[in-house]
């Protein structure tokens, strides 16, 4: 990949840091009203010793962040919900690669914009309505297992509902189409030429699939992760309705410090404990990335 | 390291951070008299239709509603819109700590015609009080205890029968601490609200894991759950099992185990900071006439009334008045207020319950 | 290779719309708990007709994730452009300050608006709740619009500037139409994200005024009728029918991205 450049060459006396700065303050200025400074005030809460309401008296602490030290049954519970987006970026991965480019290469035209959009269309829909229909689907004598019977009719039920294969499956159907329109978008733009050209040089299909494919793909793969990863680690509508005993996750946790507990600052602490690991998770990562992916 | 935050101080920090006058402040919005709003949990009485039109008709009062889906929710709601709630939902067991933070204002029953006929143990109940005064009227009541499947009702009349050989993967757990902590102290004959030994609660409720099936967090989720016979035994709510008999047809039966239930008494609040303080209490008192309740209840499904008259006027078939026996009043223990350092290690308990079922 | 191709998308998107189905069949089906046998009945769409309430819910909810997609889209866009074509300092920071808002739980988030807005008189509101409509949807567009500019060309954007195009006018001609694909995904994950979102709404909006997905939400501790998938069916039905419309009507390759 080509580094981008410094920004077009000013023309109308418009300094590249003005132009910079006029591109990202609209963005940055919203998200800081309406997320960061709420957040900073909920990071200051997880200092405290409780939420400063009333007329009780407040202290600082730095207490909520030693909750993993305290309550040890949690670090299985967070290694958990990282497993758990793990598996479902992973699992999005091979199916939403392959997806996107039997999407852009094997389709053409009009087609493949209905198809653009019919990715996208079941995200339309309500995600505690698609859970719940999961619910039907994956139970004993479910749906899949009354499909699985049509062709065999005296098949042992495959119903997986309450357990952690069920979560998966429910967190992958969400965020699937993130994973197949990121890669999309970058693969799209690979020019026939430079494939048939590998080809024609004697490039077997794994090595132009190695070489050429992955890394331009490699943008959209990331982007994919980063919307699947994240939001997957907090998650708790999937697991609790699809998970029974098995749903328990750090998202779970969390909501149940605040709707049950009523202890903002541990469950503000526990979230932003979350988000370190997530930035270590991704640090760590994209320097990986980044030794493996430069090559061409 | 503990220093003492002022909060106004700390508030001003905060605030200053936005760009001043970007977003201009905007004052609650001047609502005419003839309007409340009600803060409750939604389909929860208060916001049936032709209660509201019968109310509109007869007072010229028209009600709107805002809700919560959780307790915690209704308190910051309260605390965080001042002069926006005319009438709250409270469950008894918040109403004095909401008190204490002066949200709520104390109630005068002279102006609530119809508090004469609550049940006096539910009228006076201490839950309400908070610095001598009464913060709340009684409204409804029910017991969170075994909603069994009718053909296994027989044989489970003890909590026991959770533990049971023959629920082994058939059991559904309400998700809550305070309940489910509850249901362990009940078995160990202790008070449900103040558990001696809580490592003995959490090694009792890890004994139960082969058994548990799901963990049920929502009136829907376990309708739906039971209808399609994931499980036979659960701990439910005995209104919403009235419901499921009779909206849904569901073949479950309500039992009050021999080691007894736990009681949860909700009641209606005036906030402090509302508006329209007299259509308020005169909305409370429709809400516990015995006219609106014995509709809602044979129409609707709805927990006990705390309207003794109400009670009797139900028919005597209806499946809420065979649950909510009137002498059992005198045997539940109700959630009760308690400290937060005691919430919170009842919220530890059973997470650390809820992560060995997961393990 | 290509009919493999097809046969693996067919299936893919099988598997996508499987709970779809679901979700559709159990609104023309009369067990209000989506019990099994099928019995077809139009009962739920006729139920939904007098509910006022819910489609007063739903027809805020696609006014406001209307808004919200405009509004997204063009801010998170300009955000886009400048992360992943410009180098300057603080970039990366910028980059990882994105995650927050999708990392940190929504529950927390939308309490965090609630008490923040409560204390900076900002309030509850129309207003209040594109604030954090808005705010949410900024990171998905900066990152997919982000995905499809890493691979648009530079090279055609200087190509065209050598000839004497104004950087502008470059942007409007060459670049532009090859980010058209990234922009219509953004903004189709942009009114998702609105579309869905509970705990914002359902914190910041005036009291009395609803949203389908506080609606729904609020609803599931008695229970929420097929009527909630009478209105998603029709949601659904009605975007299929805008795509037909668009896909006849766009000569184009919108979203192919074919040069």
């Amino acid at each position: 990949m080509s580094e981008p450049q410094s920004g077009a060459p000013a023309r109308r006396g418009l300094s590249p840091g003005a132009v910079t700065a006029a591109l990202v303050t609209p963005a940055y200025l919203w998200l800081t009203v309406a997320i960061f400074l709420p957040l900073v005030a909920m990071l200051v809460f997880s200092f405290l010793t409780a939420a400063p309401f009333g007329n009780r008296a407040v202290s600082f602490t730095g207490a909520h962040y030693l909750v993993f030290y305290n309550r040890p049954y949690l670090v299985e519970v967070a290694l958990r919900s990282l497993a758990l987006g793990a598996w479902t970026t992973g699992i999005c991965a091979l199916i939403g690669l392959p997806a996107a480019l039997a999407l852009s290469r094997a389709f053409h035209g009009r087609t493949r914009e209905v198809l653009f959009f019919l990715v996208i269309l079941p995200f339309w829909t309500n995600g505690l309505v698609r859970v719940f229909s999961w619910t039907m689907v994956l139970r004993e004598n479910g749906i899949l297992d009354d499909l699985v019977r049509a062709f065999w009719v005296d098949a042992p039920s495959i119903g997986i509902l309450y357990s952690y294969p069920a979560i998966v499956v429910g967190l992958v159907h969400a965020y699937l189409p993130y994973m197949i329109l990121t890669c999309y978008l970058s693969v799209v733009a690979i020019d026939d030429e430079i494939l048939e050209a590998a080809k024609s040089l004697g490039a077997r299909a794994p090595v132009v699939f190695w070489k050429i494919v992955l890394p331009l793909a490699a943008p959209g793969l990331i982007a994919g992760s980063v919307l699947i990863f994240v939001p997957v680690i907090g998650s708790f509508m999937e697991p609790r309705i699809l998970g029974g005993t098995a749903g328990v996750t750090i998202g779970t946790v969390i909501e149940d410090q605040f709707t049950q507990a009523f202890n903002w600052p541990l469950g503000s602490a526990l979230s932003f404990i979350m988000l370190a690991v997530v930035l270590v998770v991704f640090a760590v990562f994209s320097r990986a990335l980044r030794g493996r992916l430069t090559l061409s | 390291m503990r220093t003492l935050v002022d909060r106004r101080r700390f508030n001003l920090l905060l605030g200053a951070g936005v760009a001043a006058g970007a977003l201009g402040a905007r004052m609650p919005r001047a609502r005419a008299a003839n309007k409340i709003t009600v803060l409750n949990w939604q389909g929860y009485g208060t916001d049936e239709a032709w209660a509201l039109k019968l109310f509109a008709e007869q007072t010229g009062i028209e009600v709107v509603h805002d809700y919560f889906n959780s307790e915690q929710e209704m308190f910051t709601k309260l605390r965080t819109n001042p002069g926006a709630y005319d009438v709250a939902l409270i469950n008894s067991a918040w109403t004095s700590r909401i008190a204490e933070e002066g949200l709520l204002d104390p109630i005068d029953f002279a102006t609530v015609p119809n508090s004469a006929d609550l049940d006096p143990l539910l009228r006076d109940s201490s839950n309400f009080a908070f610095d001598g005064k009464p913060y709340g009227v009684a409204w409804v009541w029910g017991m969170n205890g075994l909603g069994v499947r009718k053909d296994k009702a027989a044989g489970a009349q003890s909590l026991e029968v959770l533990w049971s050989p023959e629920a082994v993967g058939r059991v559904a757990l309400y998700d809550d601490a305070i309940t489910e902590v509850g249901i362990a102290a009940l078995l160990f004959g202790e008070s449900i609200n103040d558990p001696k030994d809580m490592k003995a609660v959490v090694e009792k409720l890890k004994a139960m894991k082969p058994n548990v099936k799901l963990i049920w967090s929502s009136e829907d989720q376990w309708n739906k759950a039971f209808s399609a016979g994931e499980f036979d035994y659960s701990i439910y709510w005995s209104g919403a099992a009235g419901r499921s008999q009779k909206t849904f047809k569901l073949p479950v039966e309500f039992i009050v185990p021999t080691e007894g239930a736990i009681g949860w008494l909700d009641g209606l609040s005036v906030p402090a900071s509302a508006p329209n303080k007299a259509e308020a209490v005169s909305f409370i008192n429709y809400m516990i006439d015995p006219k609106f309740y014995v509709k809602w209840a044979t129409e609707v499904g709805a927990p006990a009334s705390a309207n003794a008259k109400a009670m009797e006027e139900l028919p005597a078939d209806d499946p809420q008045k065979l649950i909510h026996k009137t002498e059992y009043l005198k045997k539940l223990q109700f959630m009760s207020p308690m400290p937060d350092d005691r919430r919170q290690a009842f919220v530890d308990a059973w997470e650390e319950v809820k992560a060995f079922y997961a393990s | 290779m290509t009919a493999a191709g097809k046969v693996f998308l067919f299936a893919v998107l099988g598997f996508l719309y499987l709970p779809v189905a679901v979700l559709v069949a159990m609104a023309f089906n009369a067990s209000p708990l989506y019990a099994l046998p099928f019995e077809f009945t139009t009962h739920w769409f006729e139920e939904l007709s007098g509910n006022d309430k819910l489609l007063a819910a739903t027809r805020n909810s696609v006014l406001i994730a209307i808004l919200t997609t405009v509004l997204a889209t063009i801010i998170g866009s300009l955000a886009a452009i400048a992360l992943s074509r410009r180098r300057f300092r603080g970039r990366t920071l910028l980059q990882l300050l994105l995650l927050p808002p999708i990392a940190i739980p929504w529950l927390i988030i939308g309490t965090a608006m609630l008490v923040f807005f409560f204390w900076t008189g900002i309030g509850r509101g129309l207003h209040a709740m594109v604030l954090g409509h808005v705010a949410l949807a900024i990171p998905y567009v900066v990152l997919v619009v982000g995905a499809g500019l890493n691979n648009t060309r530079i090279d055609l954007e200087e190509a065209a500037m050598s000839l004497g195009s104004t950087p502008l006018h470059a942007f409007f001609a060459v670049t532009l139409p090859l980010l058209m694909p990234s922009l219509i995904a953004a903004a189709l994950f942009a009114f998702a994200v609105s579309l869905d979102q509970f705990v914002i709404s359902y914190f910041l909006a005036t009291p009395g005024v609803s949203t389908l997905p506080v609606e729904i939400y609020t609803s599931i501790r008695k229970g929420f009728t097929p009527e909630v998938n009478a209105v998603s069916s029709l949601l659904l039905a009605a975007s299929m029918f805008l795509i037909i419309i668009f896909a006849r009507l766009t000569k184009v390759g919108g979203v192919s991205g074919r040069r």
